[in-house]
């Protein structure tokens, strides 16, 4: 039966922003990959394939392919580069690279590393050469990802509402009586593994439950859908919590326990009551009312289950309230009539769904990105995180049933113990620091795996202002991208079955990518451009056994003792199971170490409630606008980001780009399905066909993110976004970009060029 | 080439979420001019769109391959015998023995014969053979993303298959055309509203 001609090789395909990743099993015929199937795993429902999976020898096999190093010949952008070796690569970058540290200091290089097929220690390797130069890692969290950890960091202290990865939401534990699904669609997106899992939870009882402004698939699946408006996530949540409250409905003990609720907050300050407000000899203690000698008394861990959750006091002269109590004055503004105005959810709806939440045994709030996109989302998230707070479901969303695997990071974070290592900064504060040398001007950079012109907000912005202020850009890329024809210098890279990486997914497996075939034409590994050009910086020793030492290094943690490189490369191992009942303890990273639904620090901001502040720009309210309709933008499940836009057996299935929007819209600017439409802004023009779905919330335009701009008419999706930052992002932990918070208009478009 | 089998597949449209995965799986692993199983969707005018009216929607995806019918039409019409039943139930469409008539797209009450024009012969899903042979199933059931298709032995009332097609409403396609298909859908559940 085995054909003794092919030779199997057990590999995994990281086209998912690292954080998840198939098994894949792939069939060699003399130097060829000529088949790809899903691996085998100890747990059969891990094993899994998804379309982009299945056309990943297209990736490698691909005419297009970039073959050997070039450098610009032509302007920027425009496309023209002439081969030179890896030898002159290295000779110029060495060459840039003291010149422009010797006048700007090492800190004007950056290192500007995506998303999309990263694994682990690909990333790592541009860390520790990084850290190594004392130069920026420029972060990708801010190109969408960011404000999931802006909220999350402020209301649990992690930097995910969720377990060990949302996967880990579901696994070795009962499934939960209604699954809250919220701005996230697994159906088509990431995490790879989530839909099985949810359908497994639905088939055994679980009510479904999905939230978003388009009808997704997962929507779909639901058993209620929840249509409402871009950008009104916390509104919806404040809504929900002031049906909870009127009812009675909240889980005072789990408040009591595991929330700042009960500190007392001052109403002159905004900040809790310290023992040192009120000369009590703990200083740094909170305050609270104590109910059986209804007198107040600093916190300890045997007083703190009898403290008032409600009223208002006088200490000291100084009026006071528990945080819950200010959490319950704001939501009680958020009447069903009025939610309903603001979010576009029907009143009965909303009232049926708080009732719902609070009254079931166990809900799992499955949350990710999509509110996070907007202007506010950080907030969304805390507001959503509140409600499964004051309903005692905190547990049963971020706790999991298997040990997570911890990377060794330091050896890449730091690569010289007592040394400082590299500067960090956002991405989107990159286009300051480019364009006006705000905080410190970056001169150089280097992409890898990020197509950044195409993905990121404003590009208009990127090749009027960013660009020409960029003394030397070196891109790795598999092909000329929109992005590669801005380079000076491109270097041909392996597709991931070329190179070797270790994969820390899917969630509890661990799994080695491993090279399946010979680097293609003169392309080299990621890792291994690194460990050359380190070489000839004179950092060579730090990067000794190419890509396995990194993996022997960055597997060197307690999590993984036991299983090495070679284990690996037959099977996916699974992590140990926690003993049976146990679950880890709720501990959270806040300045009170527990959940903040009051963070104190953020009253100036007027954001120390999960308040809803309109949208930066979505004109979510009626009205005359200029620009009425709020682009969005929905992730494919033809592409991860922009990986896999040039594929052929893909746009088979989905040939371009299109604008979808609600039947209402479309009829008041005559467009029907097919027509090609331009839409607009200040920013840009995009062009392209339109398609009328209902499947959309009148007054959305829905984009899909990830096409390249060559493949739109004129303009592109991220022509009409804005690179704003907001401050409050920016303090916590990293400003994010609104591509979900973005006003359009949209029209025929009459003679749009072809 | 039967062994008192009987292959029959259950696709459970609960699970389905319309990924298309199949279709591609088919197409590459038996390297055909189209997709041996296309899907669907029952919703709006357009693929991948709902019916109804927001908030208000549904969409299922109905995946429709061959259904190897007990009574096959296609098998009757060919004059060349290029296409069988097998002992087994799979409905086999050799290659090498079609000359490209299209009698077979005609008589299938399906549409789901295709014609390849780049060599002129006809082409169907032929439930894998190839791997089934060799006691693997069909490519499209590993690379099912929602584990939504099922495949296996309606002789064996312990079979997975067996089990849903007893437990579940399962259905069959165009009953009325008396072709008795061996492929079986699962409806979806029931929406639980709030």
């Amino acid at each position: 039966m085995v054909n003794p001609e092919i030779r199997l090789v057990r590999t995994a395909c990281p086209a998912h922003c690292g954080i998840d990743c198939c098994g894949i099993l792939a069939h060699v015929k003399d130097g060829k990959v000529i088949k790809l199937e899903p691996a085998e795993f100890p747990d059969e429902r891990d094993r899994r394939i998804c379309l982009r999976g299945l056309v990943s020898l297209d990736i490698t096999y691909h005419p297009d392919r970039i073959k050997y190093p070039m450098k610009r010949v032509g302007e920027r952008g425009e496309g023209k580069f002439e081969r030179i070796s890896w030898d002159e690569a290295y000779e110029i970058i060495v060459k840039k690279f003291k010149e422009i540290s010797e006048k700007y200091g090492w800190k004007s290089i950056g290192w500007a590393l995506g998303g999309p097929g990263a694994g682990t220690t690909k990333f790592g390797a541009y860390l520790r050469l990084a850290s190594l130069t004392q130069s920026t890692r420029v972060s990708a969290w801010g190109y969408g990802d960011a404000g999931l950890p802006c909220g999350s960091r402020v209301i649990l202290g992690r930097q995910f509402p969720y377990g060990h990865l949302h996967v880990a939401t579901f696994w070795q534990r009962k499934y939960p009586e209604l699954l809250m699904v919220w701005a996230t669609n697994p159906a088509e997106s990431m995490p790879l593994q989530n839909m099985r899992r949810l359908m497994d939870a639905k088939e055994s009882g679980t009510q479904v439950i999905v939230v978003d402004p388009r009808f997704t698939v997962t929507a779909s699946k639901a058993d209620e859908y929840i249509g409402l408006n871009p950008a009104t996530d916390s509104a919806l949540a404040l809504g929900i919590m002031n049906v909870i409250f009127q009812n009675d409905l909240h889980d005072k003990e789990f408040i009591l326990e595991y929330t700042n609720g009960p500190y007392l907050v001052r109403i002159d300050t905004g900040k809790m009551i310290r023992g040192k407000d009120i000369n009590a000899n703990k200083e740094d203690a909170y305050v609270i009312w104590h109910r059986p000698s209804d007198s107040h008394k600093t916190l300890s861990r045997s007083n703190v289950k009898e403290a008032s959750l409600t009223g208002s006091y006088t200490i000291e002269g100084i009026e006071c309230k528990p945080a819950l109590q200010l959490l319950m004055d704001l939501s009680s503004e958020y009447t069903p009539e009025k939610t309903a105005e603001i979010t576009g959810v029907e009143k009965e709806l909303i009232i049926k769904l708080a009732k719902r939440i609070a009254n079931a045994k166990k809900v799992v709030f499955l949350t990710h990105m999509g509110f996070t996109r907007t202007y506010h989302g950080d907030i969304s998230l805390r507001g959503v995180i509140s409600v499964a707070a004051i309903t005692g479901n905190v547990n049963a969303t971020v706790s999991s049933g298997y040990v997570p695997g911890g990377l060794n990071w330091n050896p890449f974070l730091k690569a010289i113990p007592d040394k400082p290592s590299f500067h960090r900064m956002g991405i989107l504060n990159l286009y300051d620091a480019v364009i006006s040398g705000n905080p410190y001007p970056i001169k150089a950079l280097w992409f890898a795996f990020i197509n950044f012109l195409n993905q990121c907000a404003n590009s208009n912005k990127i090749i009027e202002q960013f660009y020409p202020n960029l003394e030397f850009i070196v891109q790795t890329e598999l092909f000329m991208t929109p992005s590669a024809r801005y380079a000076d210098l491109i270097l041909p890279v392996c597709s991931f079955l070329e190179f070797s990486d270790f994969m820390n997914s899917p969630y509890p497996n661990i799994q080695l990518q491993q090279k399946v075939i010979e680097p293609l034409f003169e392309s080299k590994s990621d890792v291994t451009i690194v460990a050359e050009l380190a070489d000839r910086l004179g950092y060579g020793k730090y990067f000794e056994g190419g890509e396995e030492g990194l993996i022997d290094l960055i597997m060197d943690s307690g999590s993984f003792k036991g299983i090495t490189r070679e284990t690996l490369k037959t099977k996916a191992v699974q992590l140990p199971k926690l003993p049976e009942g146990a679950s880890f303890p709720l501990s959270f990273g806040t300045p009170s170490r527990k959940i903040e639904l009051y963070a104190e620090q953020l009253y100036e901001d007027g954001e120390a409630l999960p308040v809803y502040l309109p949208p930066f720009e979505a004109p979510v309210t009626p009205g005359e606008k200029k620009y009425p309709l709020t682009l969005i933008n929905g992730h494919s499940r033809f592409r991860t980001h922009s990986m896999f836009a040039n594929i052929q057996a893909l746009l088979d299935l989905n040939p371009e780009p299109l604008v979808d929007i609600h039947p209402i819209d479309a009829e008041k600017r005559d467009i029907r399905t097919g027509d090609i439409v331009t839409v607009y802004n200040d920013r840009a023009r995009t062009t392209l066909k339109a398609r009328v779905t209902e499947g959309v919330k009148p007054g959305v335009a829905d984009i899909t993110e990830g096409w390249w701009i060559e493949q739109f008419r004129e303009g592109s999706l991220n022509h009409l976004t804005h690179d704003t930052i907001n401050p409050v992002q920016d303090k916590v932990y990293e400003p994010n970009m609104h591509m979900n918070d973005v006003a359009v208009e949209i029209t025929k478009s009459e003679g749009a060029k072809k | 080439m039967s062994n008192g089998k009987k292959f029959v597949m259950v696709i459970d449209q609960e699970r389905c979420f319309g990924c298309e995965a199949c279709s591609i799986a088919c197409k590459i692993e038996n390297n055909t001019s189209d997709y041996g199983i296309k899907v669907e969707t029952q919703g709006g005018a357009v693929k991948d769109t709902p019916r109804g009216n927001f908030p208000n929607l549904t969409m299922d995806f109905l995946p429709k391959l061959c259904n190897h019918c007990e009574n096959p039409p296609c098998v009757d019409s060919c004059p060349e015998d290029a296409l069988q039943k097998r002992d087994d139930g799979i409905v086999v469409l050799d290659r090498e023995l079609c000359t490209g008539c299209q009698s077979c797209l005609t008589a299938c009450p399906y549409n789901i014969i295709v014609f390849d024009d780049s060599n002129n012969l006809a082409e169907k899903c032929n439930f894998c053979v190839h791997r089934v042979d060799q006691g693997l199933e069909p490519f499209c059931v590993i690379c099912c993303e929602g584990q939504a298709i099922h495949f296996g032995d309606l002789n064996d009332s312990d079979s997975v298959v067996s089990q849903l097609i007893s437990e579940k409403n399962t259905f069959q396609l165009k009953t009325e055309e008396g072709t008795n298909p061996n492929v079986y859908y699962s409806p979806p559940r029931l929406k639980r509203r709030l």
